[in-house]
């Protein structure tokens, strides 16, 4: 058998490099085509077609009423629970459509999780309640099964260190950035495929910031994450892909790294550097 | 092409203050290498003593340009062409201190030659300095503008001045066996011509950061494959 060394001399000799990882089409979690929303008149989203790859953060940045919380809250449904709501187009989850007259959106916003912009842990529940709600609700009720998953999502969020000895203390009783993980955690809990998370930092200390970017890069391992963030420096150093959106529109999309050196269009560069308007 | 203006003013000071700063230390960098020169060429030492002194004002630019653009990147973390702007210019400032070592090390090599007879083979020097130089300078205006044409002209242009400097060293030795009493001062020529070619290199270098500041583009080392 040949070893890495042989391989990489003979690759040298021959003149071939190996592909880059990069260039491997990635496999994809949601596939949107020609997605439109409409609230009541105004159309927040306006034709967009993009591709979420798979174990990877698609970040979604742009200036306020971009329409990009429009778009995360589309993956889930989340955005129908609007008055006077109209969606025209396709979002394929695994290859399976998510608006299909036989799909339960209650389904859907299970297999695709959410965490908001500000921490919303159920003020009444302790901090075990709020993590396996989910779970309850869908009908569960062996013991055994919720403490364990209890356990699980609390370690996935970097939580149960801090709070396995708490774990019949309110919710509330938690630092906005440990509250914040507990919605992670709540949201892993019914284990889901994708996670959305709608500027998930913003109401965070730096130090809070960093253990969720942290939870972030080592939860996509598992999960395929798309976040909407506001800052620019977080979408960054957090995501793989990068989507702009401008007016409802998809402006750019591409990875990160091309996104924040080398923007193809105009309007992207002049947002990312502060020169809008 | 000159950017729309920042939102934030001072953003656009600071990066105006660090482009200011490499420019005055590009013409700096220049005026010491003319002067050299003609250190040598006019056998003015004084010249030679003015180069050499001048040499620590560049080094302090150097300094202060590293500071400004760590700076820069600390304060407004900029991002894209503000990113690549920025870490051009802190790249071009260590080839302009590097190029101003050279205009030095030419400087003592010529306060030597000046010491002993002239030498006509001081004429085989002219063509390399002239090439040099110009290569310098369009490197530097491929810089300014964001000229991405002249930067990779400036590039194509180094093999010329290579190939100038070894018919140069081929001659002084063939002179040195010829005439074994003016080996140090041929020596010195050679060492000069090589302070050339260098100089060179470092236009080189200026010119393909210069590309990449306009196009984001890295023309460098082009047999390897692009990096991702």
């Amino acid at each position: 058998m040949e070893t890495p060394e042989q391989t990489v001399l003979e690759r040298l000799e021959r003149g071939t490099a190996p592909p880059p990882e990069a260039e491997l089409p990635p496999a994809r979690t949601f596939e949107v085509k020609n997605m439109s929303i409409w609230y009541g008149e105004k159309r927040a989203i306006d034709n967009v077609t993009l591709d979420v790859a798979a174990n990877a953060v698609t970040a979604i940045i742009g200036p306020s009423g971009c329409g990009k919380s429009t778009f995360l809250r589309a993956l889930n449904r989340m955005h129908e629970l609007t008055p006077k709501t109209r969606m025209e187009g396709t979002v394929l989850l695994h290859g399976e459509d998510l608006y299909a007259t036989a799909v339960d959106p209650a389904i859907v916003r299970r297999r695709v999780g959410m965490v908001f912009q500000k921490s919303n842990p159920f003020p009444t529940m302790t901090i075990g309640e709020n993590v396996v709600v989910g779970l309850r609700l869908n009908g569960v009720r062996n013991q055994r099964l919720l403490n364990e998953r209890l356990e699980k999502s609390l370690r996935m969020a970097a939580l149960w260190d801090e709070v396995k000895d708490d774990l019949h203390k309110p919710g509330t009783s938690l630092s906005g950035g440990q509250q914040q993980r507990l919605c992670i955690a709540r949201a892993l809990a019914v284990e889901p495929e994708v996670i959305l998370m709608d500027e998930p930092c913003s109401a965070l200390d730096p130090i809070a910031t960093a253990k969720i970017e942290e939870l972030i890069y080592e939860l996509k391992t598992k999960y395929t994450i798309v976040t909407v963030t506001h800052n620019m420096q977080q979408a960054g150093r957090i995501s793989d892909y990068t989507a702009f959106f401008y007016l409802g529109r998809l402006i750019e999309f591409g990875p990160t790294t091309k996104i924040f050196t080398n923007p193809s269009e105009k309007q992207t560069e002049d947002y990312i550097t502060g020169r809008f308007g | 092409m000159i950017a729309a203006k920042h939102i934030l003013g001072t953003f656009d000071e600071a990066l105006g203050a660090l482009r200011n700063n490499v420019l005055m230390m590009a013409g700096l960098t220049e005026r010491s290498l003319e002067r050299a020169m003609k250190g040598l060429f006019d056998r003015n030492d004084d010249l030679c003593a003015t180069t050499i002194a001048d040499d620590e004002e560049i080094d302090q630019l150097e300094k202060q340009i590293d500071k400004d653009g760590v700076d820069i990147l600390l304060r407004f973390q900029p991002v894209a062409s503000d990113l690549r702007r920025v870490v051009s210019a802190m790249k071009l400032s260590s080839n302009l201190e590097r190029m101003a070592d050279q205009a030095t090390t030419i400087a003592r090599r010529a306060r030597k030659l000046n010491r002993h007879p002239a030498l006509p083979e001081v004429d085989l020097i002219r063509p390399m300095y002239d090439h040099a130089m110009s290569m310098f300078k369009d490197s530097v205006d491929a810089f300014t503008r964001e000229d991405v044409e002249l930067g990779r002209a400036v590039v194509s242009r180094d093999e010329k001045l290579d190939d100038l400097n070894r018919s140069a060293s081929d001659k002084l030795v063939e002179r040195m066996g010829r005439d074994p009493g003016q080996l140090r001062g041929y020596l010195n020529l050679i060492f000069i011509g090589r302070c050339l070619e260098r100089v060179g290199d470092h236009a080189t270098n200026i010119a393909e950061d210069a590309v990449y500041a306009a196009n984001a583009e890295d023309i460098r080392h082009p047999s390897l494959a692009t990096a991702t």
